[in-house]
């Protein structure tokens, strides 16, 4: 790949992409995204967690799944870290502990894209799921 | 007293975990966001003449109140509910000091917050550098409305990275694949500009 070093280099590099990806979320409603929240406080960054975030920014553009990756301070669970909230479009969000690159590829193959539950679920509440 | 052994304990653990400044950078940042900060300024300003790294992270968020300001350093005190701990600052602390440095914080309620870190480069203990590009690109991907205004300073020479001039340039933030773009654009504009240190010095 060549070398990136000016702004007019990156804008270029932009625009030949956007020439080569389908038009897709032009004037999309955001519930229809999968949202992913990465928790990326002092406990987060420590164990990690910028792999993760860069993983599921990488996988999921890769797997063209419409989605959003933001950080998140902490949720509480940091004995789990890292930890990421994922949000399918339509469903309560849930939360996964422990995850790495390993468990994000697996997370996005069987949750994201099946709505197949993982290993590793932090409990938010007590209700059963129905499905 | 028991926690406070308790802190002491948990900091010489932590003491292996907050390896890089890119870290503290990505932490730090965070507190800017939690703080509602519009626009946020990190900047590292190296110099080899007299050995010392400052890193600075300002932004236009709350800020903080004298009481605050004064509990900053205290592992026990933060503002989240999640828990009852906040190592960013603490943590910080540590690594600057282990090298002979200082860290400041100003802030004033309503305008904002400056973070001030000075490192000691010709201090074995210092930090290495880390993965800035990639923990700089993550901070920007997940903040497209924040404003990140972004400077490394060798000596006379400086990388700057602004996003709204990003948006001038009509790069667009949210489009996918920027990540892949962004991060190495800034590596390597890094990397010349590492180029230039002196090789005294511990930083890397």
């Amino acid at each position: 790949m060549s070398e990136i070093k000016t702004l007019a280099d990156l804008k270029k590099k932009q625009e030949e992409m956007r020439n080569r990806i389908k038009l897709r979320d032009s004037a999309e409603n955001p519930e229809a995204f999968v949202q992913v929240k990465v928790a990326m406080a002092t406990c987060g960054i420590a164990s990690g967690a910028k792999e993760v975030m860069e993983y599921f920014v990488e996988e999921l553009d890769k797997r063209s799944i419409r989605s959003i990756v933001t950080q998140t301070g902490c949720m509480g669970y940091c004995y789990a870290e890292p930890t990421v909230e994922i949000t399918l479009p339509g469903k309560d969000p849930i939360v996964l502990g422990y995850v790495n690159t390993v468990r994000a590829e697996e997370i996005i193959e069987h949750y994201i894209k099946d709505g197949e539950l993982v290993d590793g679920i932090i409990p938010q509440n007590y209700n059963t799921i129905k499905s | 007293m028991k926690w406070r052994r308790l802190t002491g304990i948990v900091l010489n653990r932590c003491l292996n975990i907050m390896v890089d400044m890119a870290m503290h950078l990505m932490d730090i940042s965070q507190n800017s966001i939690r703080a509602d900060a519009k626009n946020i300024q990190i900047a590292f300003n190296e110099d080899c003449e007299s050995s010392r790294l400052t890193f600075r992270v300002g932004d236009d968020g709350n800020g903080m109140n004298e009481e605050e300001l004064r509990s900053l350093e205290d592992p026990f005190f933060t503002t989240r509910t999640t828990r009852k701990v906040g190592l960013g600052i603490p943590l910080l602390k540590m690594t600057c000091e282990q090298t002979g440095g200082f860290l400041t914080v100003e802030s004033e309620a309503g305008k904002g917050t400056i973070v001030q870190a000075v490192y000691c480069t010709d201090n074995p203990d210092c930090l290495p550098l880390g993965d800035i590009a990639g923990y700089l690109t993550m901070l920007i991907v997940a903040n497209p409305d924040i404003r990140i205004k972004f400077t490394y300073r060798l000596n006379d020479k400086e990388f700057k990275l602004d996003t709204d001039e990003l948006k001038e340039q009509e790069i667009d933030l949210r489009q996918s694949g920027l990540p892949g773009l962004l991060k190495p654009f800034i590596a390597e504009n890094l990397k010349e500009l590492f180029f230039h240190r002196a090789e005294k010095s511990f930083l890397c």
